[in-house]
């Protein structure tokens, strides 16, 4: 069954490989933007009671490094994604058409082109950026001592959370780009969808800086699933039985997403109005 | 087998306010109109039929087509291919039907075509051995293989319409929908999809449910057509019984003098009717009622004809006679 689906993933490797120039580029960006985030934790631990040396919501300054370089390298690998604007696409132009007489799902065709991203994003960059920037942060002391043996069990289930953010992510791209059938207002949708995202799920601050009760309710939300949580298990901030349980929190949360997703096309789908015709 | 029962949609549109302050108050307040572009019809199509499915544009051909296919989710009624509803089993009718739009292309536009094929193969998990009959097959029927290595993107119109309807029968579908197959097509090119559709029709007894302005396509690849009119069936059944449905209608083309006009000509009876058409008299008459020798007569006596073309009445002929009758009953009505 799952063999229908190859095509797609391979269409999604291959797109990914034609866009390299532009993810260089982007990395380039990227670089810049993560040195402002350094001088500007800089600044506040600097200015805060107990200086450098200071513990902020658990957080040294240099794991704070650690935790804005490696959310910034895993966001760059995990999120590639044009799910939103391809369903958007699908819909203006009527080729939303040529997928619905195929004996295929929509959603799968969706999955399979992110994971096939996902794939050449990791092989490609994720490889050699992660590598570059655990051996930077490890060589100035940034990461927490990390104990051999037991790091590779948390190497082996950061792999884990990676794919479980890519699909995480995924659906909900694709539950917001199926509101795309409903409105037009596909850059609206897909601000709030990015906004959301970043801000909920830790990428913009961990969500320990988060007042007690909104964190309470964050925590059980799926967006930290999608950075901050894979991070903290590869940081080795999370011990195991955390780690394990940050999983399988995200994990239920695809399959409720997933679940939703099906329900919404379902009744989505009764509403396309093919163009023309 | 197709089965239609009552089946209608309702397009449900809002009705926006003009101007800036039309675009203000519909943001309040939202009318909407209603268009019923499918009403209420009914039909049934056997196994190994080919029907053609025409009306004027706007008619509802396409939106029934795209219900048939599990586009589309009726408003009321059904559709069943084999007895599944395709709107609810779409996944597993897809696999059993094929559809061409004429108006756009289900290809991918970049790649070479050959791909487009390879990755259909890969969706419908047809096996190497099916695969490589079927493009022996369609490589002959539709004479692809030429241009097998090129993108979509770089293929003439005719080219990429056949390309299309290679792709719509690669999995062997038992049902064909083939909404405007020859638009824009020049007649070698008409010709080939239409022998293409005949051979896979006698070969594979393949359903094919066909819409098309070109009635030549319905001459030469139908038995029996379904005539639609605003959302509804007006003629079912026979191509010849159509044909018949005006008695036994003939037209008589003359090349006269050119002081022979059709006002001032010299009537023979009500039952004929004269017109002048791009610089020639056409007589037309039902030949049950009005003797063709008469007429023929008549012709060379009264109009001196110096040259002469008989003609049965073309479906176009009478499709043109019911939609205009149609259009003048409703005017009626108002």
């Amino acid at each position: 069954m799952l063999k229908k689906y190859k095509p797609f993933l391979r269409a999604g490797a291959m797109d990914t490989l034609s866009y390299r120039f532009n993810i260089l580029i982007w990395a380039v960006i990227t670089v810049f933007q993560v040195a402002c985030l350094v001088f500007l934790w800089l600044a506040v631990y600097r200015s805060s009671a107990g200086g450098m040396d200071a513990e902020i919501h658990g957080f040294t300054f240099r794991e704070m490094i650690a935790y804005v370089v490696l959310t910034t390298v895993f966001n760059y690998v995990t999120f590639n994604n044009d799910t939103l604007w391809n369903i958007n696409n699908d819909i203006r132009k009527g080729t939303i058409g040529n997928y619905l007489i195929k004996p295929i799902s929509y959603r799968g065709k969706f999955a399979a082109t992110s994971f096939g991203s996902l794939l050449t994003m990791t092989l490609l960059f994720g490889i050699p950026f992660y590598a570059a920037a655990l051996l930077t942060l490890g060589g100035l002391g940034f990461l927490p001592d990390l104990s051999f043996p037991a790091f590779f069990v948390h190497l082996g289930l950061f792999l884990v959370a990676g794919l479980f953010a890519s699909l995480l992510n995924d659906v909900i791209a694709y539950i917001f780009g199926v509101f795309c059938f409903y409105t037009t207002a596909s850059w609206g949708l897909n601000s709030l969808k990015e906004t959301l995202i970043s801000f909920l799920s830790g990428t913009l601050l961990p969500l320990a800086f988060f007042p007690a009760g909104l964190r309470k309710v964050v925590s059980w939300m799926p967006f930290a699933g999608m950075s901050q949580n894979p991070v903290l298990i590869l940081m080795m901030k999370y011990d195991l039985a955390e780690s394990l349980r940050c999983l399988a929190l995200t994990g239920a949360w695809i399959v409720a997403l997933e679940l939703f997703a099906k329900l919404l096309f379902s009744h989505a789908i009764r509403k396309v109005t093919v163009q023309g015709g | 087998m197709i089965e239609v029962n009552e089946l209608t949609k309702v397009f449900r549109k809002p009705v926006r306010g003009e101007g800036l302050s039309g675009m203000v108050k519909t943001l309040f307040s939202r009318k909407y109109e209603e268009t019923r572009a499918v009403d209420g019809i009914n039909f049934t199509v056997p196994d190994g039929e080919i029907v053609g499915y025409i009306g004027a544009n706007g008619a509802g051909k396409s939106t029934t087509i795209k219900m048939m296919c599990g586009i589309l989710t009726p408003t009321s009624g059904s559709v069943t291919i084999d007895g599944l509803e395709p709107y609810r089993k779409r996944r597993q009718v897809a696999q059993n039907i094929g559809v061409v739009f004429g108006q756009k292309t289900q290809l991918w536009w970049d790649i070479p075509l050959i791909e487009s094929f390879k990755v259909l193969k890969e969706i419908y998990q047809i096996s190497d051995t099916d695969y490589a009959e079927r493009m022996d097959f369609l490589g002959e029927v539709l004479d692809v293989t030429r241009f097998l290595s090129q993108p979509v993107r770089t293929l003439s119109l005719g080219e990429r319409m056949r390309a299309d309807l290679a792709a719509s029968m690669i999995h062997n579908p038992r049902i064909l929908f083939l909404d405007e197959p020859t638009i824009g097509l020049d007649v070698l090119v008409k010709e080939k999809i239409r022998r293409a559709i005949h051979a896979l029709n006698r070969t594979y007894g393949t359903t094919v449910v066909l819409t098309t302005h070109d009635m030549t396509d319905i001459e030469d690849l139908c038995s029996r057509i379904i005539l639609l009119e605003k959302g509804k069936i007006l003629y079912d059944g026979a191509l010849k019984s159509l044909k018949n449905r005006f008695g036994n209608l003939k037209t008589l083309t003359l090349t006269v003098p050119a002081e022979i006009r059709a006002e001032t000509a010299p009537p023979l009876s009500p039952e004929l009717t004269l017109s002048e058409e791009e610089g020639r008299l056409v007589l037309r008459f039902d030949a049950d009622r009005l003797a063709l020798e008469e007429v023929i007569q008549y012709a060379f006596r009264e109009l001196r004809a110096m040259d002469m073309k008989l003609a049965e009445i073309s479906v176009g002929d009478v499709v043109k006679t019911i939609l205009s009758q149609q259009e003048a009953a409703h005017a009626e009505k108002i």
